[in-house]
């Protein structure tokens, strides 16, 4: 294979916006048949390559050549008939229309009378999900009431439909679950064995080291290497893609565990918190696991007040009180760094100034005044013990990488001087730098004696940060594992363990 | 969406402005005198009222589309209440003013509380008050108000018409509210991104219940300083003055999506609006062409701003 001609030879591409130079004379190739991983840190410019291989951007220098012919882009419908389809990582599906609408959508098959022919779409819609292997899917089901894996395979149904020769997947197990991602990793080895090119970006070596058959890395904008999977192994490639070696992957501290600070007895919230209860201790990280929809983010927002309890008791302290608001969470000394920081945790036009001082503005007020000097102290002060990298504090937060995002997202509430935090999925789609510098700082807190409960979808950062692991399914606790007996084995049975009939 | 659009925005309407008044002054000798200005200051205090409270609704996302029928019914009840009901005129314009404050309380809970659209809760309200204000006028108008209260719509005070004096505080204090307070941030929060408000512990709910309540009383201001000015009171009063006070806020460089804007720039705009309409009267432009005008600069002026802000992806 390797001496397989590629189809798409991107040279030499170039590319700035406003003047800032985000792609740098950067060289990449697709042959078919293969799974080329595309790795960088957050802003190390492999969105916008992407975005230029599938025709939203015209690069600034630079050549594309698809099958030995010089190609220019004007649009995605160009780039589209040159046999690129692209899965975004927010599926870009209209969620009012069927699965077979919304497959050839823009391309409907008609018939001799200029019709469409919706039994040929709805047909050809079947072949396509029967291809994937997807044969649990109705082509009538409006898109709104698929699962997000069930929609990404559309997706890429959707790609298969234009008849696509090179596919590229941004991210696309960022908001799976484990057993989603097996299934989408024998579709990609499907694709691949069928001839077509896949150019694969994600943050998770698992799954590179599984898949690819060669990766390339970026950095800062600039092409790094490609090299093949099997002559790197994973601190070689995180050491490409940072520059530098990380010391360890989970830098766990080994801190002292005080006194239970919250305690929670048969918490009770809908469908998704039911009888809930467990103890969190000072200086203790408890990591809650669990499948999407088992109920782990629910019961955030439940302690949080955003859902308060319906029955059930929560302590803090070993005093029982009520938590009906966030401002009443917050003044309990109970933080929640929410599992969608652009939704829920920024406003993106607003400065990092701005965002830092959001849920604590009354401490950076005399009377209802704002102190536009104690604010930017504490924006700097935050800026600077969470290491985010920007220009200034004044810079808006939309235009900082992922894994700055979720760093402004914590100062936030680290302003709360929280006792008790809670982070949802504090590291999804942060880049390995950015990643483990969060645990770092996550260490730090504990050393202070804060408690912190940390919900994540990865299984590794579960196991390797907590002191005890506390398995969700169904709504329900169904295991609690100290760190010792906390193997992937046992926390994978716990998830999937009971699940009663009514999970429809 | 920093700081240095905001003064792009309002630097180019003022500018704008001083373009519209020179332009104007040269096609009337009557426009560019004390006396016109602060005639027309007089006509545009009402509108601008309302303008600076739909300010900070906008701000938020939301918008009140029932503050001319609080207007009206503001107006009705001040009449009614002195000559039926036979009330001192100081009693009835402060109860009157109280119902128009209430009126917008209505419009805070039924959005706040019931989770109707700003958009239809007060387009519901439009009718209803405008309705209520009929009902309670039977089609009379009331007259001959006493003399003390005329100073508030046709005096002065030092040489300044009565009611720009409260323009001018109101603004000034509208002003200071939203770029320096804490409500001020909370307003830019929410219409920015109300779910991460939500999430940082703002006073989502209270906020907006406050900001509709405060239109509602700003519209019963104007509704008292209109009586005043036109010594009449007829139930039709304040019609259409939403979209007076929309335009001057959106002109003014408000998004109407929310998070952004300012009472300075919708006092910019207020007073491009009342030159435009003022000074080509007086140059001899019928009324229609003056509208046309004013849609033109309306849109001109977003686009002028939506292309400044542009400063490339990522």
């Amino acid at each position: 294979m390797a001496d397989t001609p590629a189809f798409v030879t991107l040279s030499g591409i170039s590319k700035a916006f406003a003047g800032v130079r985000v792609l740098k004379d950067v060289s990449f190739d697709v042959r078919p048949g293969e799974v080329h991983a595309l790795l960088g840190e957050n802003g190390a410019g492999k969105s916008t390559l992407i975005k230029i291989l599938s025709g939203l951007y015209t690069p600034d220098t630079g050549t594309i050549i698809i099958d030995g012919k010089n190609v220019k882009f004007a649009s995605p419908r160009d780039a589209t008939a040159a046999g690129i389809a692209t899965v975004y990582q927010e599926l870009l599906l209209f969620p009012e229309l069927s699965v077979a609408e919304n497959v050839f959508l823009g391309n409907y098959p008609r018939t001799s009378m200029g019709i469409i022919d919706w039994a040929e779409v709805r047909s050809r819609t079947r072949e396509l999900l029967d291809s994937l292997d997807t044969h649990d899917l109705d082509v009538d089901d409006k898109v709104l009431s698929l699962s997000v894996a069930q929609r990404q395979r559309v997706e890429i149904a959707k790609a298969l439909s234009k008849n696509a020769r090179v596919l590229i997947m941004d991210e696309p197990t960022a908001s799976l679950v484990e057993a989603d991602v097996r299934r989408l990793m024998d579709i990609v080895r499907q694709l691949r064995a069928r001839g077509v090119g896949i150019i694969y970006v994600s943050h998770r070596m698992s799954e590179i080291f599984a898949l690819a058959d060669r990766v390339t890395v970026l950095r800062d904008g600039a092409f790094v290497a490609t090299r093949d999977v099997g002559d790197v192994d994973e601190a070689g490639l995180v050491a490409l893609m940072v520059g530098r070696s990380i010391e360890s992957l989970f830098p766990k501290l080994d801190v002292p565990i005080g006194e239970t600070v919250l305690e929670v007895k048969n918490l009770n919230h809908g469908r998704h918190v039911r009888d809930i209860s467990f103890g969190l201790r000072k200086g203790e990280v408890l990591g809650v696991a669990g499948l999407v929809g088992s109920g782990r983010t629910e019961l955030a927002l439940t302690l949080f007040g955003m859902t308060p309890a319906t029955s059930g008791e929560i302590l803090l302290d070993g005093r029982p009180v009520s938590i009906r608001s966030p401002l009443q969470a917050r003044d309990l000394g109970i933080a929640y760094v929410p599992e969608d920081r652009g939704l829920q945790g920024l406003v993106k036009p607003m400065t990092i100034r701005k965002n830092v001082t959001m849920a604590t503005l009354e401490k950076v007020s005399s009377g209802m005044f704002l102190r536009a000097r104690e604010e930017a102290s504490r924006a700097m002060a935050a800026v600077k013990r969470l290491g985010i990298r920007c220009r200034n504090i004044d810079q808006p937060v939309a235009q900082l990488s992922g894994g700055n995002q979720q760093k402004v997202v914590i100062a936030k509430w680290l302003q709360t001087n929280p006792r008790i935090l809670i982070l949802d999925e504090p590291t999804r789609g942060v880049d390995v730098g950015a990643k483990s510098e969060i645990h770092l700082v996550m260490g730090e807190l504990v050393k202070q004696g804060v408690a912190i409960l940390m919900i994540s979808s990865e299984l590794p950062e579960v196991l390797g940060m907590s002191d005890r692991v506390l398995v969700m399914s169904d709504g329900r606790i169904t295991d609690v594992l100290d760190r010792a007996e906390a193997t992937p084995e046992r926390v994978g049975a716990a998830m999937t363990a009971p699940r009663s009939a009514e999970a429809a | 969406m920093t700081l240095r659009s905001f003064i792009r925005h309002e630097t180019l309407l003022a500018l704008l402005l001083a373009l519209v008044l020179v332009v104007l002054s040269l096609q009337s000798d009557k426009f560019l005198t004390v006396q016109n200005l602060l005639n027309q200051g007089r006509l545009m205090t009402e509108t601008g009222l309302i303008a600076i409270a739909m300010t900070f609704v906008i701000a938020t996302g939301g918008i009140d589309l029932s503050v001319g029928s609080i207007l009206g019914l503001s107006a009705i009840l001040t009449g009614v209440f002195w000559q039926n009901v036979g009330l001192p005129l100081s009693v009835t314009a402060v109860a009157a003013i109280a119902v128009g404050t209430i009126a917008g309380l209505v419009n805070g809970i039924i959005i706040t509380r019931f989770k109707v659209p700003p958009l239809i809760a007060t387009l519901a309200t439009l009718a209803l008050y405008r309705g209520l204000a009929e009902g309670i006028s039977q089609a009379r108008s009331v007259r001959g108000y006493p003399e003390w209260f005329y100073v508030l719509g046709q005096g002065s005070v030092l040489g300044v018409p009565t009611q720009l004096w409260i323009l001018l505080l109101a603004a000034v204090t509208a002003s200071i509210l939203l770029a320096y307070t804490r409500y001020g941030r909370t307003v830019y929060v929410i219409g920015s991104n109300e779910v991460t408000a939500r999430f940082s512990g703002l006073s989502v709910e209270g906020t907006k219940l406050a900001l509709y309540t405060a239109s509602g009383f700003t519209a019963a201001v104007a509704a008292v300083i209109f009586v005043s000015r036109v010594s009449t009171t007829r139930s039709d009063m304040g019609t259409g003055i939403e979209l007076d006070a929309i335009t001057a806020v959106v002109l003014g460089g408000t998004s109407i999506f929310g998070g952004r804007g300012t009472v300075l720039g919708t006092v910019i705009g207020l007073c491009l609006i009342q030159a435009l309409k003022n000074g080509l009267l007086l140059a001899g432009v019928k009324g229609d062409g003056t509208i046309m005008l004013i849609g033109a600069v309306l849109i001109l002026a977003i686009l002028a701003s939506n292309l400044f802000e542009r400063s490339g992806p990522r």
